[in-house]
């Protein structure tokens, strides 16, 4: 239990390289943070600049209000779980988990306790006498996670603990966090590329790239108010449509007219636009694939081609094509549809997508900033 | 029908005469590579003279060279030599060897490229070149002639730091997470060394052991330059050609040269048996999913 904070965090490498700019940061006190971005953005560096195993090169990492940029890591109170697991081959199980406490000089009786404790919450009892060779790739994370959990550490790091875990297994273990942390009950900073795990497990997101943080947010702030491109097209899957548009304004109402028609801004986001007095002009149109639907309307829709249709079970996500080529996906819950209707979606079939005004986004040409920031 | 199982006659049989073949080059090499060691055991049990003679099996066997060896030559003197020689260099150059591999390994610092590049290319002068100024240096502190022991341990230790390429190779094969995993975990970088490489190590450790007790056992170049013709001061190679270096020598002591074969080659066969399971041992797996 502890706030984490980071103070204009530099790393440079040897080589000039620079991977992470000035973050800064501020993690409450049993917060779930989570650092998400593509691969060489810089969120492990940052992680593991707070574990102590990557110098900080300027800025400062608070801890419980002290500065640990010159504490080792075995003197900062944090536990960490390592993508490939990182057990230690030769020790059983129950060696691994107790490995921490040993260090610490842990009587006997107590190790004993904390240990079965903490195997019976995650459901290893059974194994404690294997080796780590013996044991399955999520039998395996459950161990790493007990070691990293036996000594109640102020901060708890994860380094991408799901990615070497089959799909079935990480939805499964992504549950598991989320009921695990409530039980432990501290601060937690988890780093994955996975924008589902970011969502689904994050109180706050930060999205990194190219060694900036782009946004920090709530996953609803990060959904439906991304600052910029990237994080519109990054959160979100299928990813968000985005295509270059005209933003217009007629009799006080602003329209964009994407694929020569012309659709209406209207509800929210149409009232932020006229409050914002948003000066009409080229904009870069974000529509997630879930804000079209089938189907005519008076003022929103256009005509799409069908291209692909991946049928996903609950959904349909449909590539379509519009009149001036640009490919859109759309996704169409399966719920809603009749059979007549899914036998009409199938490829090169024409139809109408309507679009709902109230949810668009729109991005500077330049700068790629959402203009409603 | 009839075709096929001729077909696997003939695929059969052609296997059995590559074998065979295989078989025959195998074990002719053996015996060319076997045949010096048995006549020297051979050589080593005969009774009936001390010197050469025109045939290998001896007419009287009997532990007389051997009896011989340890009461009439400084035998017993060489041997201790050699074994505390062997020991501590064994020792020392282990634990030398293996910090500068993890730490090769492991830490990033200044020069670290330079360094190896240059302990790579010092690797390739013959040892010997060193011999003279060696000589000298040790003679500066008195550590020839009688007191060669210790001179010769300083000898076989001081460079020991530059054979750290087979273990830097196996610490590198360790997953760093481990190390960074022990860390976190509380672990100081002494205690990663010992508590979870050197476990995960074995069967390096052990390498790095035989052959740091080896060379020494085995040096011949190096111990008699330094030792001097001072008997007292010789390993049991020196000493055992020491033994057979005149004519005269040659017929009053050949058996009892043999016999001191034998009892040189004893020592490193037990030590190799008793730790050669550690070779084939694979400790590694499952640390980290492959």
């Amino acid at each position: 239990m502890a706030r984490v904070k980071l103070t204009d965090v530099k790393k440079v490498y040897d080589n000039n390289v620079v991977a992470v700019h000035d973050f800064n940061l501020d993690i409450a006190d049993k917060e779930f943070i989570v650092f998400v971005g593509p691969s060489g953005c810089g969120k492990s560096t940052t992680l593991r600049m707070v574990a102590g195993l990557e110098e900080i090169s300027s800025g400062t990492v608070e801890i419980d209000g002290v500065v640990v940029n010159d504490l080792q890591p075995k003197d900062r109170d944090i536990s960490m779980v390592f993508q490939n697991y990182a057990l230690y081959p030769h020790l059983t199980v129950f060696e691994n988990i107790a490995f921490p406490l040993r260090l610490q000089k842990v009587p006997q009786e107590e190790v004993f306790k904390k240990v079965t404790e903490v195997s019976e919450i995650l459901g290893i009892t059974e194994y404690l006498n294997r080796k780590p060779r013996a044991l399955s790739g999520g039998q395996r994370q459950r161990v790493a996670i007990g070691r990293a959990m036996v000594r109640n550490p102020k901060v708890f790091l994860m380094d991408e603990p799901l990615s070497n875990l089959d799909a079935k297994l990480r939805n499964q273990m992504r549950a598991e966090i989320i009921l695990l942390r409530k039980r432990i009950d501290t601060t937690f900073i988890y780093v994955t590329h996975d924008q589902t795990e970011a969502m689904t497990l994050g109180d706050r997101i930060v999205i990194m790239k190219d060694g900036y943080i782009q946004q920090v947010g709530t996953p609803d702030e990060v959904f439906d108010q991304p600052k910029n491109l990237f994080v519109a097209e990054f959160i979100g899957a299928p990813k968000m449509n985005t295509f270059r548009t005209n933003l217009i304004k007629e009799n006080g109402e602003y329209y964009v007219t994407p694929f020569g028609s012309k659709l209406l801004v209207d509800g929210l986001k149409g009232e932020e636009l006229k409050k914002r007095k948003i000066e009409p002009q080229e904009v870069i149109l974000g529509v997630r694939p879930e804000h079209m639907v089938l189907g005519k309307d008076a003022d929103n829709d256009i005509d799409a081609k069908i291209l692909v249709n991946e049928m996903m079970g609950s959904e349909l996500h449909l590539h379509v094509v519009t009149n001036d080529n640009t490919e859109l996906i759309v996704r169409v819950p399966t719920v809603d549809l009749s059979h007549e209707e899914r036998a009409k979606l199938t490829s090169g079939n024409e139809f109408h997508i309507t679009f709902k005004g109230n949810v668009m986004n729109f991005f500077d040409v330049e700068s790629e900033e959402n203009l409603l920031n | 029908m009839t075709t096929t199982p001729k077909k696997h006659m003939g695929l059969k049989a052609k296997e059995r005469l590559s074998n065979t073949i295989i078989y025959i080059l195998l074990i002719t090499i053996s015996i060319v590579w076997l045949i010096p060691f048995i006549f020297l055991v051979f050589e080593s049990f005969r009774v009936e003279s001390t010197y050469q003679v025109g045939y290998v099996v001896p007419k009287q066997f009997g532990l007389d060279n051997y009896i011989n060896l340890f009461t009439k030559t400084d035998f017993p003197i060489w041997f201790k030599n050699t074994f505390i020689i062997g020991l501590f260099a064994s020792v020392i150059q282990t634990i030398i060897v293996l910090c500068m591999s993890y730490t090769l390994s492991r830490l990033r610092f200044k020069g670290r490229k330079l360094l190896m590049n240059v302990m790579l290319v010092l690797g390739f002068f013959p040892g010997f070149l060193s011999m003279i100024i060696l000589y000298k240096v040790l003679s500066w502190f008195n550590l020839t002639s009688a007191n060669s022991v210790p001179g010769l341990i300083l000898v076989y230790v001081a460079s020991s730091g530059m054979g750290y390429y087979v273990s830097k190779g196996f610490f590198d094969t360790i997953s760093r997470s481990l190390d960074e995993a022990a860390r976190v975990d509380g672990a100081t970088r002494f205690q990663v060394f010992t508590k979870i490489i050197m476990p995960l190590s074995k069967p390096i450790v052990i390498y790095t052991i035989l052959t740091a007790f080896m060379a020494p056992w085995g040096d011949f170049m190096f111990a008699k330059y330094i030792s001097h013709a001072t008997s007292a001061g010789m390993n049991v190679a020196v000493g055992l050609q020491y033994l057979i270096s005149t004519p005269q020598n040659l017929s009053a002591y050949y058996t009892m040269f043999c016999a001191g074969g034998v009892l040189v080659a004893i020592p490193i066969t037990i030590l190799f048996m008793c730790l050669q399971r550690y070779y084939v041992e694979g400790v590694t797996g499952g640390a980290v999913k492959g």
